[in-house]
């Protein structure tokens, strides 16, 4: 490990987590602390067990060994509705719009569903609902999209709404599965600014998975590299990127780092 | 001849009316569970069957109207739950197959309890057909029950259906469950319990069908395999899911069998099937399905 540094206690705490899936070793021993506040990106090849860690933090994926802590609160194995109620949200890698709905209607839904489920006649749009709803899309400069429907966004609106339909919960955590992906390379830096500038706002930690070492650089606070169900290493991005090792693995190439 | 026509179009819209309420129940059950579920007839039947019982314990004309509804909804706030959790909440994860066959036994199953409870000797009970007496369209004498109300009713329950599904939070929870299931419960949407509603108001509907149909009709065994496979008809002519497509087939499918009764009588039983077969070659996802290809 790579000058890891801890703030405080940290928020989320996996310990050991095995999980394979016939002969891969999808997660091999998985030790990782997550801090109050920061935010982590997590980096490494295809296959490498990043999806898979997130699947397994948010309840869709069981680990066959190790735990899960968020908050010092055990909670592997719990459903992914559970999960998401202590408060880890997720966004993912192909945003889970309902498409026939509006963004707005989108946003809304997800309040209403923290709301509770028994309201069988009340309106989705209530002015509170909508309100609410416009203010979320607001922080993140997305207003103007409310009453457009969820299919005819581009993928870097797409992938800014997911993420504020997933805040919409007011997570403590919020997991994102490669946020920037899809996106034109122009639009990256702009979409990941607003994410981020919008997040650290609103204090919420957050996990991202990336492919893209500029982004990581510019804004991650830590870094953590996968490598075969394992962590090759971990800690602030100008340390970990520099690592000659970490460049091998994640680019595949051997090149001095610049 | 234009007597004729008439009375053909007054019975096809009857008929039509009686056949969408079962089939938007199979198409919704379908729609959020993803399961066909083969069972819908039997609860078509046992709808029918309580309605005539109670409709004949209830004495007076106009109480048997209550009966009728009564009956629907304790059928489907009894069958529909016990059904969902007892079984079909076992196999959500299973296959397909498994799904078609386990309701399926359970229609043989409900089919034998039918002829347990009820005998398999017709049973007849028009009280409520009676209580809201005759009207007089174009010189014909026809029943306000089936000129006014069968309509009327599922005019009311697809409105309903679709401002509960479009407008309202539960509604929408359906629809998201049934776009996405993982996507749902990532929101916070507790699948499980959608499932359950979802079931229930099919059930419901299903039953509604069957106590409204009773007074019209004479109630024997058999009566849940001709829903079923009619409603089934509707629903893949429509395509799977549709609700307004539901109605308009069960308009186009209630239509032609009453215009084939009275001018092609050979060809009453076929011609649902053959309007399901024609579009079905055409558009294989159905008249007003399809909407989902785009999906990844």
């Amino acid at each position: 490990m790579v000058g890891e540094t801890r703030v405080s206690s940290p928020l989320l705490e996996a310990r050991g987590l095995v999980l394979a899936f016939g002969g891969v070793r999808a997660a091999d021993g998985i030790d990782l602390d997550v801090n109050e506040g920061e935010i982590l990106a997590i980096i490494g090849p295809n296959g490498a067990g990043k999806t898979t860690f997130l699947n397994m933090v948010t309840g869709y994926l069981r680990p066959q060994a190790g735990s899960i802590r968020f908050r010092g609160r055990e909670i592997t194995g719990l459903t992914p509705r559970r999960i998401v109620r202590l408060g880890i949200a997720r966004s993912f890698q192909i945003p889970q719009l309902f498409t026939e709905h509006t963004v707005l209607e989108n946003l809304a839904l997800q309040l209403a569903a923290r709301e509770g489920f028994w309201a069988p006649f009340a309106p989705l749009l209530s002015r509170a609902r909508s309100e609410r709803a416009l203010a979320l899309l607001e922080r993140f400069g997305l207003g103007e999209l409310a009453s457009v429907r969820a299919d005819a966004l581009d993928e870097g609106a797409r992938k800014l709404v997911d993420v504020a339909m997933a805040t919409a919960l007011a997570p403590r955590l919020l997991l994102m599965d490669e946020p920037t992906s899809g996106v034109a390379a122009s639009e990256k830096h702009a979409i990941m600014d607003r994410l981020v500038s919008a997040l650290r706002r609103e204090g919420v930690t957050a996990v991202f998975v990336e492919h893209d070492m500029e982004v990581v650089a510019r804004h991650a606070d830590r870094v953590a590299v996968w490598s075969n169900g394992k962590i090759l290493a971990q800690g602030p991005p100008a340390t970990v990127l520099a690592d000659p090792a970490v460049h091998r693995e994640v680019l595949g190439v051997e090149v001095a780092p610049c | 001849m234009e007597l004729l026509l008439l009375l053909a179009l007054l019975d096809g819209l009857a008929y039509a009316a009686q056949l969408f309420m079962v089939a938007v129940g199979l198409t919704l059950v379908f729609g959020v569970l993803k399961i066909l579920n083969v069972a819908h007839g039997s609860l078509f039947a046992i709808g029918a069957y309580s309605a005539s019982t109670l409709a004949a314990l209830a004495g007076t004309p106009w109480l048997s109207l209550l009966a009728l509804a009564l009956a629907a909804l304790a059928v489907g706030a009894i069958a529909g739950p016990s059904i969902e959790r007892g079984l079909l909440a076992r196999i959500y994860d299973k296959e397909q197959v498994l799904q078609l066959l386990l309701t399926f036994a359970l229609f043989m199953i409900l089919e034998d309890v039918q002829k347990l409870v009820w005998g398999v000797q017709p049973v007849f009970e028009d009280a409520p057909v009676r209580a809201l007496g005759p009207v007089v369209v174009g010189g014909i004498v026809y029943t306000a029950y089936q000129l006014i109300l069968l309509p009327g009713l599922a005019v009311v329950c697809l409105l309903f259906l679709v401002w509960f599904l479009r407008r309202t939070v539960t509604g929408r929870m359906i629809l998201a469950v049934a776009h996405d299931r993982e996507a749902a419960e990532a929101i916070g949407i507790d699948s499980r319990r959608i499932y359950l509603l979802a079931f229930t108001i099919g059930a419901g509907l299903a039953a509604l069908g069957g106590a409204l149909a009773a007074p019209t009709t004479s109630l024997v065994p058999g009566v849940g395999v001709q829903t079923i496979v009619l409603s089934f008809a509707v629903v893949a002519t429509a395509g799977l899911g549709q609700i307004e497509g539901a109605a308009a087939t069960a308009l186009l499918v209630g239509l032609g069998r009453s215009f084939a009764v009275y001018f092609a009588p050979e060809l009453e039983v076929v011609v649902p099937y053959l309007l399901m077969v024609i579009v079905l070659v055409l558009r294989p996802s159905g008249l007003f399905g399809g909407r989902e290809l785009r999906r990844i």
